[in-house]
Formats: C-alpha cells, structure tokens, sequence
C-alpha cells in the first residue's frame, strides 16, 4: 500500500483513512462472498461489476496489487474467461492479508516501510 | 443577510469506500449529501426538485449512471439537474458517451478532490444561474400579466381565466359570475383634475375592489376606466351581494389624491352562468354590460343583475332548438 499516496488523496486526515481502511476491508468479505457466487454461476457481468468496484475502492486507497488483481477479475469477466476469473479470489485474499499485516504493523511500529507489494 | 440553504447533492456510488469518501468530504464543502446505492434508488430520489447536483457512477446494478443520465433528460423536470459521472472508464470513446448520455462533467476514478471540489462549484454556479434566470422569467410573466396602472391582471388574463371558469364550472357543475365595473364620471375626473388624478383614482379603485372580493375570486383592468371581476363557484344571488359590498366600499370614503378628497362612485352590472343554458364568456360579458348600461340608467352609484327572464327566454329557446 502507498500509504502516503492514499493519505494525501484522502486530504491528510489520518483517522478518516483508517476509517476507509476498515471499512473496505469489512466490505471486501462481503463483495468475497458475492465474486465467489459469480464465478460459480459463471454470471460474467457480476464478475465484472464486481471487479470493477473493487478495482474502484482500491484505487482511491492507493491498494495498488489488489486494483490489479480487481482489474484482472474485471477483464476476466470481461472476456468470460472463467478459468481466469477462478484464478483470483485466492490472489486477492492474499493481498488482503498482506494489508491487514501491513496495518498491524503500522499500529505497533509507525514508522515501518509505507509501501508494500509494490 | 440570512445564510442561504445547503444546496443538496445526490450521490449515487454502490462502492461502500468512495461513497464515503465523497459524502464526508463534500459535506465538509457545505453541501446536503444524499447517498444512493443505486440507479434506480437515485432515480426515486431525483423526483425532488431541490436535488439539483448529482454525482453519478457509471458502473452500478440495475440501472447504470449513464442510462440514469438518459432517464434525467427524458423526464424534463421543471428544473435542470446537474451531473457528474464519475468512471473510472478514460477512453475517449467512454467519455464520448458519458457526455452524449446528458452528463454535464465527466471525472476519472480515484476522484482527486480538490478537482472534484473546482467542478461541483461550476455546477453550483450554474443552478444558481439557471435560478436567476427562471426567477426573472417569472417576473417577466407576472409583469405582462398584469396591467402596470392598478396592478390588475390585463384583459387577456383575465378573459383567460373567465373562460378557465367557465369551462371548469361546466365540468364540476357550478355557477360562475362576472360583474363589470364602471368608475362613475371617470372622463369629468380627468378633465377636472387630469389624467395623473385620474390614474389615482383608478389605482385606488382597483385597491377596494381587490380587498372586497373573496380570496378566490380575480379582478381585471378590461380597459379605460371599465373593470371585471370573475366570481368562481358564484350565483348571480351572491354575486349581487359582492357587488353591493364592493359599491359601498368605493363610494364611503372619499379618496385622497394631490387634489384633495375626491367622491368617487362606481356602477356594477351583474351576470352567471347559471341563467345560460350553454354559457360562453362572449354570452356573460354581453350580459354583464347590459346590467351595467342598466344600473348607469338608473342613476349610477348602483348594481345591476342582468335580466333573468331575458336569458331564460333565451335558455327555452335554445333547449326547443335541441327538441327539434
């Protein structure tokens, strides 16, 4: 994460940020469940919007691996490529992990790296 | 000066994340936020006329920010809604569409704010513009409504509204009257005192006459020193009534101009649509001023109703026409 980025975009307020942290990643279980449920139905427009929006939220958090991994399952419904779309809800967990790894860290020590996974 | 109203912004985001950012940020701004999730919940929320300002996203279940775009400018509101589509969609060819949609602005995803900020005040300006525009509109249309004299509605208003009367007391079956009013000697005032006492005297005429009818009821300036007052939902009986009270109402004070106290009568002829078997504004105009002649020949400073029996004889006639 390019927390600087994200943190100047947002106008500096650093609570509001991590305020906007919580809440994608609160809303990130529920757009999981819903990408897992596209890709089973094989509903390539859901898979789209779904990546779509993802790809949007991440973005403005400056979450640069997961807007590409959005990206990639946006394209994916996209083209209604299921075979891609199945490849990346593990890749996009696992990047939600690295955040939340990330975060936790920047709770205890704050002057850790500010970028990851770039 | 009293602060002005937040104007309200609509904003509809299904992204949990930037519609937080944007509601928080543009609150900050002195705007009303309303948050949508949708199209269609927009679209519920934009039938109120103060929501001028919206912020649509392209991309969001049942129906998208530009087939919203669309629906907006197909209903043709009385007033203009501004619109800002964000996407985060950059080929031209989008951009293109975005726009031809009916967007007004067009912004790339992630939103920089300050930009965002620069473009909602464009947009404020315009509604603002739009406000001033149609407020002078109105002015203009009130303003050549009425007659500039006396502050009356002009002769056409008011023979639009006699005839709106008319058409609606048939559909609703009731009575509708008129009674034509004549300021008294009016051409003596003038030669005696000129036409600026004259002009006085028909302003402060038209005061008592608009204070003396019911809230309802509408009162023109028909031309010279001749006015007409329209009575909805009014029997001759009543209209009678309201002519007695409007006549002494003139005649017991006398009027104060440059020239001192003047006396000053007024003569009124009386006429309904309920003595007409097929009323017509030419019929109660026609019958009006004959009650006026009428009241003028008995000696002025009086009422007048038209002659019942004489547009009854009529009414016989017309109905053994429809027999035949």
């Amino acid at each position: 994460m390019n927390y600087r980025d994200a943190l100047e975009r947002i106008g500096g307020d650093e609570p509001f940020l991590e305020e906007l942290l919580n809440l994608y990643l609160d809303d990130f279980v529920a757009k999981s469940v819903r990408i897992q449920n596209a890709i089973d139905q094989q509903n390539f427009r859901q898979i789209e919007e779904l990546g779509h929006g993802l790809k949007g939220a991440s973005a403005i958090l400056s979450l640069g691996p997961l807007e590409k991994a959005s990206f990639e399952l946006e394209m994916a419904g996209h083209e209604r490529d299921i075979q891609k779309a199945r490849e990346i809800p593990s890749l996009l967990k696992q990047e939600v992990e690295r955040l939340k790894d990330f975060l936790a860290k920047r709770k205890e020590t704050p002057l850790c790296e500010e970028r990851i996974g770039e | 000066m009293a602060k002005r109203e937040a104007m309200k912004v609509l904003i509809a985001e299904d992204d949990l994340v930037t519609a937080k950012l944007l509601e928080r940020n543009i609150k900050k701004w002195d705007y009303e936020v309303v948050i949508t999730r949708s199209g269609e919940e927009a679209w519920r929320e934009l039938k109120q006329d103060e929501l001028r300002l919206a912020i649509l996203d392209w991309m969001m279940p049942k129906m998208n920010g530009v087939e919203l775009c669309r629906k907006i400018r197909q209903e043709k509101k009385p007033n203009y809604t501004y619109i800002i589509l964000l996407t985060a969609r950059d080929h031209q060819q989008d951009i293109i569409e975005g726009l031809s949609s009916g967007a007004d602005d067009y912004m790339i995803k992630p939103v920089n704010l300050l930009e965002l900020r620069a473009r909602l005040e464009k947009g404020k300006r315009i509604i603002e513009l739009e406000d001033t525009l149609l407020e002078s509109q109105k002015r203009l249309i009130e303003l050549a409504s009425r007659d500039s004299l006396t502050g009356l509605w002009n002769r056409a208003n008011v023979l639009k509204f006699l005839e709106e009367e008319l058409e609606q007391g048939l559909r609703e079956n009731h009575p509708v009257s008129v009674i034509m009013v004549d300021v008294d000697h009016f051409k003596k005032i003038n030669d005696n005192f000129g036409h600026c006492i004259g002009d006085i005297i028909l302003a402060k005429v038209a005061t008592r006459l608009k204070k003396n009818v019911r809230i309802y009821d509408r009162v023109g300036r028909y031309g010279g020193d001749e006015m007409l007052i329209i009575l909805p939902n009014c029997s001759l009986e009543d209209a009678a009534r309201i002519a007695e009270r409007v006549c002494l109402a003139v005649s017991k004070r006398k009027m104060k101009t440059s020239a001192g106290f003047l006396p000053v009568t007024i003569t009124l002829g009386c006429a309904s649509s309920d003595h007409f078997s097929q009323p017509s504004v030419d019929g109660l105009m026609q019958a009006s001023d004959k009650a006026l002649y009428k009241a003028k020949n008995q000696g002025r400073n009086r009422i007048a109703v038209a002659k019942v029996t004489h547009v009854l004889i009529k009414r016989q006639k017309n109905e053994q026409k429809t027999l035949f």
